[in-house]
């Protein structure tokens, strides 16, 4: 860190960052105030806020819809992360391994990342619905009956793929320049000795591009949990019988379906500190496991 | 340890051609260093022979098995790269033994044995459980040569490895590859862009330019009898001079004839075709001094810029439009701008056709029986 000052004058630097400052306190900083405030009133519209201190996480320690909410979501960032990685990771290195038509490949792959969430939701919507879905006859034909408007753990999946769909394109830009930036003499030398190709990437490549996957690892959490939002909310509702109901979906319904601003903040903290918590463990094993050179 | 054998290999590159058609032999056991300067094709000889690159035209054969289309990895070569191609994350240990393990040719005793042995020729036995990163350049570098060791392959490519080293390391280090290879005596093919390491380290010399081979042989004689005007400057500093002289005949008597010299030419082959024409007349900077006097067979010529090197005084001269470079003795007491009677060791002097380049006569032919190259190429 430089200590050197770039500004002499304490005024000119205020003003220079008083704007970002103003949006960051208006967007952010006092809605994480007020919604940690509010968590601890029952609030309606109508009625007015009533302080009912801890109330409403009592509530939701008690509720085992809640609970299972947390589950589903845990299991479904889990699984998207994993599943997002791994496809990634695998298009991205063919990707990276062909020397013909790398653009068009890359461009394929990163299409669907560069459709708004809610039209990447209503294009699924349309490749897997039960009755008039693209795909949907070629799956029967593999003998899978599509019924997962009522078939929960079918619901869970499609959300799933569709949400990996969307996200591996972020990832394979991140991936595909990562591995560009491989030396190319290591992998020279990796021919040169005979190394397979799974070798090659299990060994060489992943242990040196694994502060981008450490920083992957953490947009896709935040996307697992948050920006899947849309995705749930066009294709699912959170169904069929909560098996697709997660957090930030639940969320949204207690606020704006239910209108109890109260219980759904004190859902918002709890949703917070739990990813914040996850996050602050995932950068401590990053440290301990990935490769920053030196 | 095997020969390696280039017919005829020609390497275009989206329509540039980066090697022109070369054939080159290389005799099993020998150090064999190739010199160029940038773009003239040396590393991508070196990456057709390992592989890595796929020869548009020609054959390559190791031993009497054909490898043109063969996978790197089925060569059985080692390369050493400039850069070293440490994988970072892995110890040196690892670094050492990866390559090894993946191939599966190799028992665990046999790679503990190997690595053993070759980390202790090298003096990194020490080193083995640090990772690149904590190692020095010089350290890095007989780290990526034990890893070619302990492979024990046919052939050791290496790919200018000492240029990323500094000055007095380079020296250190390239004495310990003359040793290395003395040990070993594995076929090693050595591409460097320096010719003080191509010369020093190789037991035969490969020039290359423009993509083509110009002349292969041992250091002496690439530097006694260089056949193109290319290898003539390319090898020695200062460059050989060269200077456009037309040749005169008296009888048995040749003469190079420039405006303010008459330089008579030693008995040699080549005399006679010469004569009469205009050739380029090369002289190296060493066999010109400055004469106590002016007589007969001195001329002079105009001091431009004087250079003291210590054990020797660097001049540049001129004599009428051309300018060329001599190491006077040094302390000898020149300043810019003056005249000086200069003279010539006729028994080092050249002749080359200015327009083609290529050698028409050395003076020092007529002394020395021809010596006949175990190296073949054509040009």
């Amino acid at each position: 860190m430089s200590t050197r000052e770039v500004f002499t004058d304490r005024l000119q630097a205020g003003v220079l960052l008083l704007p970002t400052m103003v949006v960051s306190m208006v967007f952010l900083y006092y809605p994480t105030v007020r919604a940690v405030g509010l968590s601890f009133y029952r609030a309606s519209l109508a009625r007015g806020d009533v302080f009912v201190g801890l109330e409403n996480y009592r509530r939701l320690a008690g509720s085992s819809e809640y609970l299972r909410s947390v589950l589903i979501s845990v299991l479904f960032a889990a699984c998207v992360v994993v599943g997002v990685m791994a496809v990634a990771l695998c298009i991205s290195f063919l990707i990276h391994e062909i020397n013909v038509g790398k653009g068009v490949y890359l461009v394929a792959v990163i299409w669907p990342y560069a459709l708004p969430p809610a039209v990447a939701g209503l294009v699924f919507l349309f490749i897997a619905h039960p009755n008039i879905g693209i795909f949907t006859s070629y799956i029967e034909a593999l003998g899978v009956d599509v019924n997962w408007f009522s078939n929960g753990p079918q619901a869970f999946v499609v959300v799933l793929i569709a949400a990996v769909w969307k996200q591996v394109g972020y990832n394979v830009i991140f991936m595909t320049a990562a591995l560009g930036n491989v030396p190319e003499s290591l992998t020279e030398t990796a021919e040169l000795d005979g190394v397979s190709r799974t070798q090659r990437l299990l060994r060489v490549y992943v242990p040196i591009i694994s502060p981008t996957l450490v920083f992957l690892v953490i947009m896709n959490t935040i996307y697992g949990f948050f920006r899947t939002f849309p995705m749930v909310d066009l294709m699912t509702k959170g169904g069929p019988a909560g098996a697709t109901n997660i957090l930030i979906y639940d969320l949204y319904r207690t606020a704006f379906q239910f209108y109890e601003f109260g219980f759904a903040s004190a859902k918002s903290v709890v949703l917070f500190i739990a990813v914040g918590l996850l996050m602050y463990g995932q950068f401590r094993l990053s440290d301990k496991y990935a490769y920053y050179g030196g | 340890m095997t020969d390696v054998t280039l017919q005829d290999v020609r390497k275009e590159f989206d329509g540039v051609v980066a090697v022109k058609n070369i054939d080159l032999q290389i005799p099993d056991g020998a150090f064999v260093t190739v010199v160029g300067p940038s773009g003239c094709g040396k590393s991508t000889t070196l990456r057709l022979i390992a592989g890595l690159e796929q020869a548009t035209e020609g054959t390559i054969q190791m031993g009497d098995q054909e490898v043109t289309g063969v996978e790197p990895k089925d060569r059985d070569v080692a390369m050493v790269f400039q850069n070293y191609a440490l994988y970072p994350h892995m110890t040196v240990r690892r670094n050492i033994t990866f390559g090894m393990k993946s191939a599966g040719d190799f028992s665990d005793e046999e790679i503990d044995r190997q690595v053993e042995e070759a980390t202790a020729v090298l003096d990194i036995d020490d080193l083995l459980d640090r990772k690149p990163g904590e190692l020095s350049g010089g350290e890095r570098q007989r780290v990526a040569l034990g890893r070619a060791l302990v492979r024990d392959p046919e052939v050791f490519l290496m790919d200018e490895p000492l240029s990323n080293l500094d000055a007095k390391l380079r020296i250190k280090m390239r004495a310990e590859l003359a040793k290395l290879h003395s040990e070993f005596e594995t076929t090693t093919i050595y591409v460097t862009h320096d010719q003080t390491e191509a010369m020093t380290l190789g037991d035969r010399v490969v020039v290359m330019n423009d993509g083509r081979i110009q002349q292969v042989d041992s250091p002496q004689r690439l530097y006694d009898y260089p056949e193109t005007r290319f290898v003539a400057e390319f090898i020695g500093d200062p460059a050989m001079n060269m200077l456009s002289v037309d040749i005169s005949r008296d009888g048995t008597e040749y003469e190079a004839v420039g405006p303010s010299f008459r330089i008579p030419l030693p008995e040699a082959d080549g005399l006679e075709t010469a004569a009469g024409a205009k050739a380029l007349l090369g002289v190296r900077p060493e066999s010109l001094s400055v004469a106590d006097s002016a007589d007969r067979s001195s001329f002079p010529a105009e001091v431009t810029v004087t250079e003291p090197l210590g054990d020797s005084l660097l001049l540049e001269c001129r004599t009428g439009d051309q300018e060329f470079k001599l190491h006077a003795e040094p302390r000898t007491a020149v300043e810019p701008g003056d005249r000086v009677p200069l003279t010539v060791e006729t028994e080092r002097l050249h002749l080359f056709d200015p327009q083609t380049g290529e050698a028409i006569y050395h003076a020092a032919a007529a002394q020395s029986p021809e010596v006949t190259s175990t190296v073949d190429s054509t040009i």
